[in-house]
């Protein structure tokens, strides 16, 4: 999104108050392009003397690049001494604006935010439009690390006396992170570790299997992990302190041997009686609560008619009488108190459970109550494994039951039972991060043992052996399809297309017309093999335009690199990035000649075709 | 009390308590300059209106007490008396801080220019890390464009004199070309070398420039012992924007070339600042021979500023104060919240607005 502010104006704003030159960084390639283009027909050029200074120092450039004679911009370059640097034009482009940059020739450069690395030359001003970024389709806020990088091109040493950071709002801007961003800090940074095929094969190349542990382990990942892992032994060791502080008991492990004691309790008393889950204090009411029992219910007495279960969930239920003949159920745990007075009931099995004679005596009784009656103790037994009848069937197999330590056991063991675990949950915590980059590297000698290119004994196969010269990415897809034979036979510029397709791993949009039947079936082998590899490695995205684009390239040796440009829709910096890409692992395919000249020919035949024009400028 | 007469208290207020008048009743009240803040306080519904201008009245300070001759010590102990409502705490010690006045556009713009050619004089930092090269790795953690080359060059120069050779790797192969033209300049281009992907140009040289790939890969190849280039003459690797080791993809690489680098050699870590530069270094100490020297500033050699351009081509000072403060507590400067506000005023839809 181009910034509020139109580029003319933020231009004519810079000039006035001295700030130029400048580096703004905008969102988007085509941001760039579109601030460029705007700066046409506009009454803002440069003095003609710094156009043609400008033109100088162009026409030095030119005569060592001759890719940048013609280039779309170099009329708007002149006449308004601003230029786009960005990662859709050619590399050579890009050296030719850092230079006129550097000779102070130039107003404003419009850069794209992504590519912060690449901007390496400095200005008096730097200019912020954003304080967020898109990131794999994400929009992810700029970090300390990423502002300090932008804003740091900002001030020349030995040009400026002072640099400047101007924030300009455009869509994507809030000043709070902007300004974090300047005052604070940077994040530290973390290990990106990870294991590669080309890394165990070359490893196992060089050292036995049993050396291979200590060099993982002087990795900064591991130095990163042993440090959390330290962190975490401290608090193992208080732990572990802590569970000392219960001291000896009679059995070795008391919290585990009380744990199996208290879960066995609980499961015969399962068996036993559905009321075990009743609370203590009111399974202990419950042997009193029969009928013609007075009970205390909310201030109130009343009488016990019946007793039962709820069919649902099993509860204690009481059927009572209230004053005034009042015949209602509750819980047994809405029971207050229960009273020391019982009246004789005749029971009977319908309702109201008495017959009417005992009714009326017992509402006759309950009105001549006095307001306070004598309560009942009842001992309510905190302990329901107390059971007798339990204990006595649980001690043939445990000591539990008769053992002196029961007590001290029975009441730190929720504590105990809590420290014990995180001790556990920690020792595994620990022991992961030490093993986790050799349990990793593990895993990928399992995969080269199956596909063949390690022994059982972990020594590299013949297979293995020039496997490992291929070090780039979807390298096991490479090597397999080199000993599948899927490049038996392959034209060099069909090669090319195949791993162009590998190489690229950008799913930017983009076109290109006309495909041929050779490379279709082809990249569609390659396609089924990439799906069964799977498993093992991340398939690439294969795109077919791309492999067109660098098989066209060689097929066609006299083609114009404008002409391919005109191609496609991809920017020119992206296709040339492409080939370039494509050249390294035609190389690492070249790299491949003692072992398999063949196919090592035709990379060489496509490298030397490929190495033309554009590509010829820059080693 | 009266719209005028509310408006008159505060102004007469500071903004800190104009803050705290609006918080949690103002949307977005911290962006805001004075001006707008009263009139947003004005236009408040009438309930939380009067819980405003009674905290306001807490705020006031208290009319002066008629002054009792006998009591003169209640002035001099002030903090003995124990009868706190006596003392309106919190706007008096706000008045006895004044706030630093914010700086003008003008005063952030002064001294723009260019300086006078000078005779370069390597800064002590940049002695100190020549110096530690001949014995042990260093890492240079320093804000960009503060002179990390000059060590490199001069690194290099030094180890040439030795007669030991230099490898230079650089995340980019664009880089690898601007460092290549560099150090050719330098150096005389017989002395300088790079090594690509597909191509080798005068690999023999002294200096060679590469990227931290092609160095891992000759790693390799050096410890499964088919070298084709000798590292036992190599004195001296130069990893440039090493806080790639911290990319998700590439990172491995940096680190890869770190632990398998030759143990003859030194380490000259370049990068920008980051945030843990110490554990790096002890990482890097932990796993060479020698221990690693970590030198590291956060001190810019040209001073940088902040300003904010708003869309209408007004020009305000970025923070309060005219240089970057480091750490956590930084002031906006009022007048770019104020223009910030309006700005968002403007895009956001009414939606947003209050």
């Amino acid at each position: 999104m181009p910034p509020a502010i139109h580029p003319v104006d933020l231009l004519r704003v810079l000039r006035h108050q001295r700030l130029t030159p400048a580096i703004v960084f905008l969102t988007s390639r085509r941001a760039c392009d579109e601030a460029i283009g705007s700066f046409e027909h506009r009454q803002l050029p440069i003095p003609p003397t710094r156009s043609t200074a400008i033109t100088d120092v162009l026409d030095h450039m030119i005569a060592e690049y001759p890719s940048i004679a013609g280039h779309p911009l170099i009329p708007t370059v002149q006449q308004y001494g601003v230029a786009a640097h960005h990662a859709g034009h050619l590399p050579s482009w890009k050296i030719a604006v850092e230079e006129l940059m550097r000779q102070g020739c130039l107003d404003a450069v419009f850069a794209t935010t992504t590519l912060a690395a690449g901007v390496d030359f400095p200005a008096r001003t730097v200019v912020m439009t954003q304080s967020s970024v898109r990131k794999n389709r994400n929009i992810m806020e700029l970090t300390v690390n990423e502002i300090q990088q932008l804003a740091g091109r900002g001030g020349r040493r030995g040009k400026d006396y002072v640099g400047f950071v101007v924030v300009t709002p455009s869509p994507y801007i809030d000043l709070g992170p902007i300004a974090n961003g300047l005052t604070n800090h940077p994040e530290p940074i973390d290990s990106q570790f990870v294991v590669s095929y080309p890394m165990v094969l070359n490893l196992l190349k060089a050292h036995s299997i049993d050396h291979i542990q200590p060099i993982l382990e002087k990795s900064f990942a591991q130095f990163q992990l042993n440090q959390r892992a330290d962190a975490y032994e401290t608090k193992l060791d208080d732990v572990e302190t802590q569970l000392e502080t219960y001291g000896r008991r009679e059995c070795a492990d008391w919290i585990a041997q009380w744990q199996s004691f208290s879960l066995a309790k609980k499961r015969r008393s399962h068996h036993r009686r559905k009321t075990q889950h009743d609370p203590p204090e009111i399974s202990a009411q419950l042997a009193f609560l029969t009928p013609g029992r007075t009970v205390e219910l909310s201030k109130a007495h009343a009488i016990v008619l019946r007793q039962y279960r709820s069919r649902g969930q099993g509860a204690p239920m009481l059927t009572v009488m209230r004053s005034g003949g009042r015949i209602i159920e509750y819980p047994a745990s809405a029971v207050t108190a229960v009273i020391d007075e019982v009246i004789d009931l005749t029971e009977a099995r319908r309702f109201p459970w008495c017959t009417p004679q005992s009714l009326n005596h017992a509402i006759e009784t309950l009105e001549q109550f006095p307001a306070r009656l004598r309560r009942l103790p009842i001992r309510v037994d905190q302990d329901g494994a107390d059971n007798p009848v339990l204990t006595e069937t649980l001690k043939d197999e445990f000591p539990c039951p008769t053992c002196p330590s029961r007590p001290a056991c029975q009441k730190d063991h929720p504590q105990a039972l809590k420290l014990r675990q995180e001790e556990h949950r920690l020792t595994k915590t620990i022991h992961a991060m030490r093993t986790e980059l050799w349990h990793r590297f593990q895993q990928h000698v399992e995969v080269l043992q199956k596909f063949g290119y390690l022994t059982p004994a972990c020594q590299l196969t013949s297979e293995g052996d020039w496997a490992r010269l291929i070090r780039i990415n979807h390298s096991l897809l490479i090597t397999e399809l080199i000993r599948m034979g899927a490049f038996e036979g392959i034209t060099a510029s069909l090669l090319a297309g195949v791993l162009a397709s590998i190489a690229h791993d950008d799913d930017r949009p983009a076109s290109f017309p006309g495909r041929h039947p050779a490379l279709t079936s082809t990249l569609g082998q390659v396609r089924k093999i990439a799906h069964s590899l799977s498993a093992y490695e991340e398939p690439p995205l294969l795109r077919w335009d791309v492999a067109a684009i660098a098989d066209r390239w060689i097929a066609e040796p006299t083609l114009p690199w404008n002409e391919l440009i005109r191609s496609t829709t991809m920017a020119e910096g992206d296709v040339y990035r492409l080939l370039a890409r494509t050249l390294e692992y035609l190389s690492q395919v070249y790299g491949l000649k003692a072992t398999h000249p063949g196919l090592a020919g035709v990379a060489r035949d496509a490298m030397d075709l490929m190495r033309r024009d554009v590509l010829q400028e820059l080693p | 009390m009266t719209n005028d007469a509310l408006a008159k208290h505060l102004t007469g207020l500071p903004v800190r308590l104009l803050h705290r008048l609006a918080k949690n009743r103002v949307h977005r009240h911290f962006r805001m300059g004075k001006t707008r803040l009263i009139q947003s306080l004005l236009s408040l519904p009438p309930e939380q209106r009067s819980e405003i201008e009674t905290t306001l009245t807490s705020f006031l300070p208290e009319p002066p007490r008629p002054s009792k001759p006998s009591k003169p010590d209640r002035a001099a102990k002030p903090n003995l008396q124990p009868d706190a409502p006596s003392r309106p705490a919190p706007p008096s010690r706000q008045h006895q801080v004044p706030t630093e006045a914010a700086i003008s556009t003008q005063a952030l713009l002064e001294g723009i220019g260019v300086p006078p050619p000078q005779p370069f004089k390597p800064d002590d930092w940049q002695r100190e890390a020549i110096n530690c090269l001949a014995t042990n790795d260093v890492i240079l953690s320093v804000p960009t464009g503060s002179g990390k080359t000059y060590v490199a060059i001069e690194a290099m120069r030094r180890a040439i004199e030795a007669e030991r050779t230099v490898i230079y790797t650089s995340p980019l192969k664009a880089l690898s070309n601007t460092k290549l033209t560099e150090f050719s300049q330098l150096f005389g281009a017989d002395q300088v070398g790079i090594l690509t992907g597909d191509r080798r140009d005068n690999p023999q040289a002294p200096i060679l420039i590469m990227t931290t790939e092609i160095l891992r890969n000759l790693l390799y190849d050096a410890a499964s012992g088919e070298i084709d280039m000798r590292l036992d003459t190599l004195g001296l690797i130069i990893l440039d924007e090493s806080q790639f080791l911290a990319d998700a993809e590439r990172g491995v690489v940096w680190e890869e070339t770190i632990i398998f680098a030759p143990a003859q050699s030194r380490l000259l870590l370049l990068s920008a600042s980051i945030g843990n530069p110490e554990e790096v270094a002890a990482w890097i100490g932990s796993i060479r021979s020698t221990s690693c020297h970590l030198i590291q500033h956060r001190k810019r050699s040209v001073p940088l500023r902040a300003a904010y351009l708003d869309p209408s081509g007004k020009l305000a000072p970025f923070f309060r104060t005219r240089d970057i403060a480091s750490g956590k507590d930084f002031a906006l400067h009022p007048e770019t919240k104020r223009l910030f506000a309006n700005y968002e005023d403007r895009t956001l839809g009414p939606r947003y607005r209050r």
